[in-house]
């Protein structure tokens, strides 16, 4: 079974928000509902200045607090990796949100909890991601971390000292991985 | 639900929208249960062509149960290479805008009443016939943004006997295109991919989106080219730079002016290409030497010592180097010396040998329709010139006759010029400068007609608002947009049923042409226009559809062919300038206006565009509007320094004034911007009240500009404005 993942290259990110609306579309959101977001940064002073941003979304953690703190079983995590929300088990008591170091999950009008989703009705029909495949500087790779001949797979192999993963000290184990700055 | 904004009467409204109740039902109200029930529905993909700004990217949309859903870039278009932006993704759900109106409009007494189509085309022939008598055919005009059908627009005005075919360009582009033509013979594109330096001047491609120079730019860097910004902002492309050179806005000349004269100086440029293939280089090097690096660098900020560094790491890669062609910013249509630029940053490629090259500047490939004619003989086109004075010796002889100088039109109209204008796919009320001056002009009109879904800020004002169909709702002409190095051809094709009762811009030219008796210009369905203009591109009406985008015609060649100037080679110095008593070679030329140094409160007024807005036309879609919102983006970029100095903290609310307006809006401070402007992202400022997601929401540049017109090209002058910027 493959064991699904993904790379966000830090330096790539040019903050358009395409991956926000082909998300939105691709999920059936509202407007102010979204399940990624970016963080803008600036360094430096005028004239030597620079600065990014930083995309951001459920980090399908191998490690998920909002797994474990969830008195359900809505939130939980699949074999193959993805974290998902069952709504119908959903009870609205925002545990999870609570718990999610990340601040990736909204509450939806219906009043249960959403959030990435890695499009996975989508990928498992063939596809990708909308926000990988929307992107034009290819901020986003996602795939099977556990075949080797996969391009995430071997991009890992590759960059090992340039990646890192956000907030490693609470060991949730996030299975996005981030290409340094 | 509309009939608070919109001034019509709740019967008249009603009338209006009968016929479409259940559209609107099913369409607009309902998206929740429309979305659950969506998830086991079948999807039908339709190629077409993105209506979210004038890059008209190839797309497939997707539609469940009637309504759209999706839509993803089409992976075979040249202009986005399977990716879309944001506002590709967002503009899809203004199809189910509450905003859009629902049938003709017909002004009555100040406010506005739903009519029949037939109505709306009657009495429009028979006002038209009016003034054709009275002031004759010149007096009409047509403005539009460029769409596909601008063929058949220009066709209209020319059955019509008038000259007066406008575009937005001379608030956009035509300094640049004017360069371009007097230095290589026509503009040209840039081989981003295979560069080794790329230099962007001006210009913001992941900003002001262009989807195919991003992915070219992030391709080329995986191969070790070198991109260097030049913009006063640190822009959204100067995140994928590895040097932001910060330059004063106003003066990217002289920066320019100074690599030409290291390029000169230090011999950097390629022999062989100078001799063989450009002329007046015996005369640029007599006159360069004026514009050394130290003389630059007191001017526009930018270190001698970095220009200096730049042009040799330039020249190294010549000619797999090259200097953006350009767009609006800087040589576009911004400032009084936007036309030397244009020529300075023409003349700087054309040095690095890189005309026509692999990783340089290339002439690309662009389909060829074909004519409708002999089939439907052309109608004979009008008799005299346009009257804003494009193209004539005194008056703007470097200005674009194709395009016109369409922010004179309400200069015109005042003048009792021009009478009647029809408005189509555009809104010069929130984009041209000085809006208390264009609506004066516009209403001074003796009839005005627009055509447009919504009640922009222009079409609140006309006589006559045509519901022209949403882009996902009607097929239109065939489109040439997607050039490159192989030509591609495109077309716009219906992707759901029509919500309102709106015709598409196509018909509704055929049907103003019928209406005002000039029928026999236009005796030919879409369709069998579509299959004319296809027929020597060798491709068939029924793939296109099929498929969205097919390739036609030769894969471009590198290689220096006869150009289009009078030598036929490439004008370092220009016989053409110089005969028409301007400098053959491009001089240092200061702006018109710069703020004063010794004012602190005192700067020069820039703009640019943020990923999600195009123009005035995506602010009233929710899903775009809703990140303007989210991230705070609707402020002015002001530098932290010079903010500080005047008592503005980060959020405040400044008050911002220029000689001809004032406005009131909330500050961002920022290290990434030139102290001596201030940025304001263009899109916002909304003044229709019709659109009630935008209404009022943050300022337009616009409000701010003084009517400039370029001495020689005629364009607008837009970032020659000093404000006045103080803590509210």
């Amino acid at each position: 079974m493959a064991r699904y993942g993904m790379v966000i290259d830090e330096t790539k990110c040019v903050g358009c928000y395409a991956c926000r609306v082909a998300c939105q579309n691709q999920n059936h959101l509202r407007e102010n509902e979204a399940y990624n977001y970016l963080e803008e940064r600036e360094f430096g002073q005028f004239p030597h200045f620079n600065r990014e941003f930083l995309p951001i979304q459920c980090q399908h953690c191998d490690n998920p607090p909002c797994v474990s703190v969830c008195p359900t079983g809505a939130s939980h995590k699949r074999k193959d990796g993805v974290v998902l929300v069952n709504e119908k088990d959903c009870i609205g008591c925002k545990y999870c949100i609570a718990a999610c170091p990340y601040n990736v999950r909204i509450i939806k009008q219906e009043g249960y909890i959403e959030k990435c989703r890695f499009c996975i009705d989508f990928v498992e029909e063939g596809g990708k991601p909308a926000c990988v495949t929307t992107c034009m500087t290819g901020v986003r790779m996602f795939g099977d971390l556990d075949d080797p001949t996969s391009a995430i797979a071997q991009f890992i192999a590759r960059n090992g000292h340039h990646l890192r993963v956000l907030k490693r000290e609470m060991n949730t184990k996030p299975r996005i991985l981030y290409r340094k700055a | 639900m509309q009939t608070k904004p919109l001034k019509i009467s709740r019967r008249s409204f009603l009338q209006g929208s009968a016929v479409t109740a259940g559209a609107l039902s099913m369409g607009l109200l309902d998206f929740q249960s429309w979305a659950k029930e969506s998830a086991q529905t079948p999807v039908t993909r339709i190629p077409t062509i993105c209506g979210g700004c004038g890059n008209r990217c190839a797309i497939f949309a997707f539609v469940k149960n009637g309504r759209i859903w999706k839509v993803e870039g089409n992976p075979e278009a040249n202009g986005n290479q399977g990716v879309l932006c944001p506002k590709g993704h967002g503009y899809i759900h203004d199809l189910y805008n509450p905003n859009r109106i629902r049938s003709p409009l017909k002004r009555v007494n100040g406010s506005f009443q739903a009519i029949s189509w037939e109505q709306a085309y009657k009495e429009i022939a028979q006002k038209i016939n009016l003034i054709l008598l009275d002031n004759g055919p010149e007096s009409i005009f047509w403005v539009n943004y460029p769409q596909s059908n601008q063929a058949y627009a220009l066709r209209l005005m020319h059955s019509m006997g008038s000259p007066h075919y406008f575009t937005h360009g001379s608030t956009c582009f035509t300094a640049r295109n004017a360069a371009w033509n007097f230095t290589v013979g026509k503009l040209p594109s840039n081989d981003l991919a295979n560069s080794r330096f790329i230099m962007i001047v001006g210009r913001n491609p992941a900003g002001g989106i262009d989807l195919a120079q991003v992915k070219d730019i992030v391709k080329a860097k995986e191969k070790g080219a070198k991109v260097v910004v030049v913009d006063p902002r640190h822009n959204e492309t100067a995140i994928l730079a590895d040097e932001w050179l910060p330059v004063k806005p106003g003066t990217d000349l002289a920066l320019l002016l100074a690599m030409i004269n290291v390029m000169v100086e230090e011999k950097l440029y390629d022999k062989a290409f100078v001799a063989n293939n450009t002329v007046g280089f015996a005369q640029l090097e007599d006159e360069i030497i004026n514009y050394p690096p130290q003389w630059a660098e007191k001017i526009c900020d930018i270190p001698a010592e970095t220009i200096i560094r730049l042009t040799r790491e330039m020249a190294h890669e010549k000619p797999h180097a090259l200097i953006h062609r350009g767009y609006h910013g800087a040589i576009g249509a911004q400032y009084l010396n936007s036309f030397q630029t244009a020529r300075a940053l023409a003349i700087a490629n054309a040095l690095l040998g890189n005309i026509n090259r692999k990783g340089g500047i290339y002439f690309p490939e662009s389909a060829e329709l074909g004519e409708l004619q002999p089939a439907h003989p052309a109608p004979a086109g009008p008799a005299g010139p346009k009257a804003d004075g494009t193209g004539i010796p005194g008056r703007y002889p470097l200005g674009s006759y194709g395009d016109g100088i369409s922010h004179a039109i309400p200069e015109l109209a005042l003048r009792g010029v021009l009478k009647c204008g029809f408005v189509y796919h555009h809104n010069p009320l929130r984009t041209n400068p000085n809006p208390k001056r264009v609506i004066a002009g516009y209403k001074k009109l003796d009839l005005l007609v627009v055509i447009d879904p919504v009640l922009s800020e222009t079409a609140s004002i006309a006589h006559y608002v045509l519901p022209g169909t949403f882009y996902l709702e009607a097929n239109e002409a065939v489109d040439t947009k997607h050039y490159g190095k192989r030509a591609q051809v495109t077309i716009p094709q219906k992707v759901v049923e029509p919500l309102f009762d709106s015709r598409s811009g196509f018909q509704i030219i055929v049907d103003l042409a019928s209406n005002l008796g000039i029928g026999k210009y236009f005796n030919f369905t879409l369709d069998q226009a579509n299959e004319l203009r296809l027929k020597p591109l060798g491709v068939t009406l029924k793939d296109l559809k099929a498929r969205g985008i097919l390739p036609v015609g030769q894969t471009w060649k590198e290689g220096f062919g006869k150009l289009g100037t009078p030598s036929g080679k490439v004008e370092l110095a220009s016989s053409a300038l110089e005969n028409l008593g301007y400098p053959a070679i491009p001089r240092w030329e200061a702006p018109l206006v710069s703020p004063d140094d010794k004012d602190p409160h005192s700067f020069r007024l820039i703009h640019g565009k943020q990923a999600i807005h195009t123009h005035a036309m995506t602010a009233n879609q929710p899903y775009l509007m809703a990140i303007s919102r989210r991230y705070d983006m609707i402020r002015l970029l002001i530098n932290r320094k010079r903010a500080e100095k005047i008592g503005l903290k980060d959020g405040d609310v400044a008050e911002i004034k220029s000689l001809v307006g004032e406005g009131k809006i909330r500050v961002k401070l920022t290290e990434g911007l030139h102290p001596s402007c201030v940025w304001l992202p263009s899109g916002y400022g909304i003044f229709s009240k019709y659109l009630t997601t935008a209404y009022d929401q943050g300022l337009s540049y616009n409000d701010f500009l003084p009517t400039l017109f370029d001495p020689t090209v005629g364009h607008a002058m837009s970032s020659e404005v000093i404000v006045q910027v103080k803590k509210a």
